[in-house]
């Protein structure tokens, strides 16, 4: 155990490293089968080394921050100046919280699908092809378990790469234009990000009590929950930061790189990138602005909301338009992560929970629907969804799976889309009042009401989408469905392999998320929203009197945590009741009010 | 002095110089049959570097010492030494198919002869003593560019890179006879037991003498050339196109190394007091900020993939001139993050790694029989080429700035020792405004990288003409050498910094007093 711990995460992250260049040292000749098998076990072995990552997460201890599998104190990678005031102390450290492990999860098990997904499909350049799925995983993965900034970053920055050449290879006719502009959008932002991160470790340095230039992420926490920044340097700093992630995420007026993206790129180009890729914006958040920049991630909330409000209606009414199947599902994806972000900005336990499920349920319902659009256009040959229609009687498997998706997608109680989107709702609406152990948020119940519409779009072009495709007289293209790569008319055994555990993890989150809240509390309570907490002993929002905009209100429940349970174990119970209310967002409200 | 002390303290460069002595007259000696067998004069060559790296590396970091008057030899000297041979070791093993058969022995003198210069700017401390050094390492570069290939326009750019040296060379001479003029006579730099210098001077200088600015003004003008600053940067797209792509890795490095360890000299002669030097600081400011965003700017519209990485060098220059405008990190004035100087160094030798791989890919790869030069060359590279093609992309990749290659390490050592000046340096808000357009510049710099990438592995390649692997072995080990180079660098970038430091504090002209009394 002792000899396991400090080193699982490492080796989960490089892993699949080492799995690439070992594809990478195949003779040129070797066969597509063995290439894509190896790829294929490799990403398992990655799988269910996580797996047993998360068994030692969940039952070992923490450190004093919060963070389980830690390798210490971690390696040092950039020093110099030792022992002298401002020593450069960067490290490979690493480490995961509730937040992040399940976050880990989430790309190790989708990974293998998307490679396994990609084995009829993919034809040319088969060895590069698995070689950049791997490459990308670690980057993932490394994102997932930094407690270094600049370790972050680095991760952060290298999933670009593989995903460019995924995209600019093996894309469709555009790829060239789509990957370019990936890219540059993704990388006009994050150096920002680059410039903000340089800027805090500084700011540390300069006023903290290290004495040394670090960029610990557990170290900075603690500095910001002392107050050590400033509202100005946080107001910018928290702009610097947002830049890279807002666009990673992606927020609504830099978003039309989202929809290009996702046409053009290979099925499993699009798996991971809606899957994984959108979340590293929004785990940034989470990871660094939210802990590290309180006061002006409270500052900038409103506006921020505002964003993901456009971008959730903007989306829906986007997607609702789309001839192209995939594009509507991409900018549906443009409308959930708003509302994501929405959750995020509420800064409650209630929102925060939502928002970080919200991750994992748009990461496993979206993945799937990219799955289930490229396997109609592996046999098709189009995503027009004038040209295909009446499936449901060619494709009863296909037609099974699409709607299980599309109504996770859409929130319907019973599937884990749903528990999402009502949490979100529930933090936005109660965010303004101090309750469940936290200060007041930036947001309010006119948020939530907004937010509730797209709501209701959703469900309007995904089942109408649905309709189009699965129902009515049968449309299919000349000489289709193809089934020349060893096709069948329905869905393969492989393919419903690739689909049903999607399937069985909406059902299974849906209809049992307790286990996983708790977690996901345990890490927000601990490392996101500290800052927030009313009784967060020192920190900062009782302390600190200068922080005039934070409301402390007297009226504080003993335990934290369990009110929200109670509101989600409601939620779950009396389903329909409860889906009737979200759109209104009405009885969200009192649903909160549980605690006081 | 006695002689064998000298030689001991100078032993790498007296290394080159015999080397290069030797294979010029290697060289004068013809071969039995006329172009016949291999010439002995490259390995030679690569060899002397070679040895002058062992010794280097071997011996430990030179301390302070002003042995040899003229020289002030410094933990300076040794990083040069150290960054300096070993880039100069790749650049020998990249040029080793360059020449023809009859001009091998002057082609490897003269990359002795320059990395020898360079060597020398290091341990210069006196003004004449730099310009000589400083010209050691240009002079020689003519000649390489009109040798490097048989075509017109390298004798063009060789002539151009000539007159407008020759200009500069000039400035820099007039604005050290304002040096010599306004500040008593001395030619000593920074204070020796030989007799007085320049830093004395300046530092009982008033607020400002016009004089002793004009001539530091003019001297870096001089040495702006070098370092194709802007506004002197208008020859390298030209010099560099013209000449052959493993020159054009030598004079993206050499030159411009000797450029940016001149300026540090210089700007220590007056103590990096920003608060005097304001109008130096902020022409250099105003210079620096320019050199970026044109360099940059100009590289989006290019479709010659030499003349990209011309412009991206210059704009490259501009980083850099953000660490020397920092200066180095005196004691008592912040961590080493805020250490400009020893930032620059890093950079400068991580550049000169990952712009030489990257033209060392160029001319490796034919095109009908010539090394490629349009970006349109290089479609579908990935496909013929996979090897060359990845050591291009990770190149490329570092250039602009982008994990895991040392070119991001070198960006954050500049930006974060701009970011950490502190609020008590009197140009504390004009830098962290220079730092964040140098990062804007850089996601500028991304589209143009990006661009040579996508050519490379997005495009498919044209079935018409066939692009044809050229050059021997050793351009593929010292590609391969760039390459590994700044991927290791990323992973262990320790093994430059542990020395930058202690060379940026040689520069910091506070040694006055420790000062070895030998």
């Amino acid at each position: 155990m002792d000899l396991i711990s400090p080193w699982i995460l490492t080796a989960i992250i490089f892993l699949p490293l080492v799995g690439a260049v070992a594809l990478l040292l195949f003779a040129n000749n070797a066969a597509p089968k063995r290439l894509r098998m190896a790829a294929l076990m490799w990403s398992v072995a990655t799988f269910l080394l996580t797996l047993w990552a998360f068994g030692l997460q969940s039952g070992g201890a923490a450190d004093a921050h919060g963070f389980a599998l830690t390798n210490g104190a971690g390696f040092r990678w950039l020093g110099g100046g030792d022992g002298i005031a401002g020593a450069i102390d960067i490290r490979y450290h690493v480490g995961v919280d509730g937040v992040s492990m399940w976050l880990l999860l989430l790309t190790a098990f989708l990974t293998p699908l998307a490679i396994w997904a990609s084995f009829t499909s993919v034809t040319n350049r088969v060895k590069e092809y698995y070689a950049l799925m791997l490459l990308l995983e670690t980057g993932m993965l490394g994102v997932f378990c930094s407690l270094d900034l600049l370790l972050f970053y680095v991760f952060f920055e290298f999933t670009l790469v593989p995903l460019f050449f995924l995209i600019g290879i093996w894309g469709g006719p555009e790829r060239a234009r789509a990957a370019n502009k990936f890219f540059i959008f993704t990388v006009a932002g994050s150096v920002l990000t680059f410039a903000g991160v340089l800027y805090i470790a500084y700011f540390q340095y300069a006023h903290g009590d290290t004495g040394t230039f670090t960029l610990s992420i557990p170290v900075l926490t603690d500095f910001a929950s002392q107050g050590g920044f400033p509202l100005d340097v946080q107001k910018w700093l928290f702009i610097a930061l947002a830049a890279g992630f807002a666009i990673k995420v992606p927020l609504f007026p830099v978003h039309t790189w989202l929809p290009l993206a996702h046409t053009e790129a290979p099925t499993a180009g699009s798996v991971i990138l809606a899957g994984v890729l959108l979340k590293l914006g929004t785990y940034g958040f989470c990871r660094l602005s939210l802990p590290i920049l309180p006061e002006g991630t409270m500052a900038w909330a409103p506006f921020m909301s505002v964003l993901a409000i456009c971008g959730v209606i903007y989306g829906a009414l986007a997607a609702w338009v789309q001839d192209d199947v995939k594009k509507l599902v991409a900018y549906s994806s443009v409308s959930h992560m708003g509302f994501c972000m929405l959750g995020l900005f509420s800064l409650k336990m209630a929102g925060v929970t939502g928002g970080v499920l919200y991750m994992l349920n748009h990461g496993l319902s979206t993945a799937a629907l990219f799955l289930v659009v490229g396997m109609i256009y592996e046999r098709y040959h189009t995503r027009d969804i004038n040209k295909i229609g009446g499936l449901a009687k060619q494709m009863p498997w296909m037609a099974f799976f699409l709607i299980v998706f599309t109504l996770s997608s859409i929130g319907l109680p019973g599937l884990n889309g749903f528990l999402g989107e009502f949490l979100v709702l529930l933090g936005t609406a109660t965010s303004s009042q101090a309750s469940d152990g936290f200060t007041a948020g930036p947001l309010g119940f006119g948020y939530a009401v907004a937010a509730a519409t797209g709501i209701v779009l959703g469900a309007v072009y995904m089942l109408w989408m649905c309709r189009r495709v699965l129902f009515g007289p049968l449309t299919e293209p000349p000489h289709t469905p193809d089934t020349s790569a060893g096709l069948t008319q329905d869905l393969t055994g492989r393919e419903i392999g690739i689909l049903a555990p999607i399937a069985l993890m909406c059902v299974l989150i849906g209809v049992y998320p307790k286990p996983l809240i708790e977690s996901l509390q345990g890490g927000i309570a601990g490392n996101i929203l500290a800052a927030r907490m009313v009784d967060a002993g020192d920190g900062y929002a009782g302390a600190d009197d200068a922080d005039a905009d934070i409301v402390v209100v007297d009226a504080v429940p003993a335990v934290p945590i369990e009110p929200v349970e109670d509101a989600v174990n409601e939620t779950v119970i009396t389903l329909d009741a409860a889906s009737a209310a979200i759109s209104e967002g009405g009885p969200g409200v009192s649903g909160g009010g549980h605690g006081s | 002095m006695d002689l064998s002390a000298c030689i001991g303290a100078l032993l790498p460069e007296f290394i080159l110089l015999v080397g290069a002595c030797v294979v010029l007259l290697a060289g004068a000696t013809p071969p039995a049959r006329a172009d016949q067998g291999p010439s002995l004069t490259g390995p030679l060559a690569l060899i002397t570097v070679l040895v002058a790296l062992g010794v280097t590396i071997l011996s430990a970091t030179p301390a302070e010492s002003s042995l040899v008057p003229g020289l002030l030899i410094s933990p300076l000297t040794g990083y040069v030494r150290l960054g300096g041979l070993f880039i100069g070791l790749l650049l020998v093993l990249c040029n080793l198919h360059v020449p023809v058969a009859r001009e091998r022995a002057e082609y490897f003198s003269m990359i002795l002869f320059s990395l020898l210069g360079l060597l020398l700017t290091a341990s210069a401390n006196d003004l004449l003593v730099l310009f000589f050094a400083i010209e050691l390492v240009s002079v020689p570069t003519y000649v390489l560019i009109s040798l490097s290939r048989e075509d017109r326009r390298a004798s063009e750019s060789a002539i151009k890179y000539f007159f407008l040296g020759a200009f500069a060379a000039g400035m820099m001479l007039y604005g050290f006879s304002f040096l010599y003029g306004s500040l008593g006579g001395h030619t000593t730099m920074i204070d020796s037991p030989h007799g007085p210098a320049l830093s004395t001077a300046t530092a009982a200088l008033g607020a400002g003498s016009a004089l002793a600015t004009i001539g530091l003004l003019l001297a870096l003008a001089g040495v702006f050339f070098k370092m194709a600053a802007v506004p002197f940067h208008v020859y390298a797209p030209d010099v560099y196109e013209g000449a052959a792509s493993p020159i054009t890795g030598l004079l993206g490095f050499l030159p411009k190394f000797a450029g940016f360890v001149a300026a540090a000299k210089l700007l220590a002669v007056f103590h990096w007091d920003a608060e005097r030097l304001q109008v130096v600081y902020w022409v250099i400011w105003i210079a620096a900020a320019l050199t970026m965003t044109i360099g940059n700017a100009v590289a989006l519209l290019q479709s010659n993939v030499k003349r990209i990485l011309a412009y991206s060098s210059i704009a490259h220059s501009g980083y850099m001139m953000i660490g020397l405008l920092v200066g180095p990190a005196i004691a008592g004035e912040g961590g080493p993050m805020r250490d400009g100087i020893a930032a620059m160094l890093f950079y400068m030798v991580v550049y000169g790694a990952m712009n030489l791989g990257a033209f060392a890919v160029l001319s490796a790869i034919a095109r009908r029989s010539e090394p490629v030069e349009d970006l349109r060359d290089l479609e579908g590279l990935s496909v013929r080429q996979p090897m060359l093609s990845l050591a291009l992309a990770i190149c490329v990749f570092s250039l602009m700035g982008f994990p895991p290659t040392a070119g991001l390490l070198g960006k954050v050592y500049i930006f974060s020792s701009a970011f950490s000046v502190g609020a008590g340096h009197p140009f504390a808000t004009p830098l962290i405004v220079l730092a964040v357009i140098g990062v804007l510049n850089s996601a500028v710099g991304a589209a143009y990288y990006l661009r040579i990438i996508a050519t490379c592995y997005n495009k498919t390649p044209s079935e018409t003409e066939d692009t044809t692997p050229i050059g021997g072995t050793a351009l593929r080990w010292g590609l391969a050498a760039c390459t590994i180079a700044v991927l290791i660098l990323f992973l262990w970038p320790g093994m430059l910094t542990r020395n930058a430091r202690p060379a940026a504090v040689a520069v910091s002209a506070t040694q006055v007093e420790t000062l070895a009394q030998k």
